[in-house]
């Protein structure tokens, strides 16, 4: 399974908003992938080690090194399908890059 | 369309005339923790976190015309309660980007999300923007240049996609 982590600053409305997003995408898609929801500020070096991708929304300085492949994925929140689409498909990229399926 | 199915309630509808996010964020917790809708540090909480993670969204990206607008929310912890709270702002007011933070635009209206229950909040966001999208440009204006609580409360509750 591919594991998604998406954060924002509540842990609610955006990031799990984003989260459907791309579960539903990626079922279309073909790929069996689980997203998870979180508060940006439980996120730690730890916690992203656990995780595939991580679909952020803004910029995000963790005062660590990310070595998860990090997608900018602020634009799913318009719920416009033109500007999801080059969200979706960088994550399938990495997703095909790195082997995960 | 009942009140009681959709998000939006009369009594939780204002018209700001305040300046500054902290002055607007001020008057409109104070409103909401007179009636018991938000809990004491509700304030505080979404002073601290528009601070550090700002809820602006940059409609001009879609739509160079389409007004831009805020959607200010807390933890679970902080709220009593679920339904969007709109903030007609009178005078328009700078707001950070969620998506690039760095970037700045005029607000003049907010949907403030208030919701107690993190399992059910899910899609609250999304039915905003599609409610914004689907309403198209013209009619985004109308409704932003509305200074009447009571007509935002009705124009809402006749055009918002039932919970």
């Amino acid at each position: 399974m591919i594991k998604v982590l998406a954060a924002c600053g509540a842990g609610v409305n955006s990031s799990h908003q984003i989260k459907d997003a791309i579960e539903s995408e990626f079922k279309n898609r073909g790929y069996n992938l689980h997203c998870d929801a979180v508060m940006i500020k439980d996120v730690n070096e730890e916690m992203l080690s656990q995780y595939d991708i991580f679909a952020q929304i803004a910029k995000t300085d963790f005062g660590f090194e990310v070595k998860t492949p990090i997608v900018d994925a602020g634009p799913i929140l318009y719920r416009m399908p033109a500007m999801a689409k080059p969200v979706y498909d960088k994550i399938e990229a990495i997703i095909k890059e790195k082997g995960l399926n | 369309m009942s009140a009681e199915s959709n998000l939006f309630f009369e009594d939780t509808v204002f018209v700001c005339d305040r300046t500054t996010q902290e002055e607007v964020f001020t008057e409109i917790a104070n409103k909401l923790s007179l009636k018991n809708y938000v809990a004491p540090a509700f304030l505080e909480n979404i002073i601290e976190r528009e601070k550090g993670y700002p809820t602006g969204m940059d409609m001009s990206v879609v739509d160079p015309e389409l007004p831009s607008f805020a959607v200010p929310h807390t933890e679970v912890e902080f709220v009593h309660t679920r339904r969007i709270v709109p903030v007609k702002l009178t005078t328009p007011v700078e707001w950070h980007s969620m998506i690039d933070p760095s970037q700045t635009f005029p607000v003049s209206f907010l949907f403030m999300i208030l919701n107690d229950d993190k399992e059910a909040q899910v899609g609250i966001l999304a039915k905003i923007m599609d409610f914004v999208n689907a309403l198209g440009t013209d009619r985004v204006k109308e409704l932003f240049s509305m200074t009447d609580a009571k007509a935002i409360y009705q124009f809402l509750v006749d055009n918002f996609p039932a919970d």
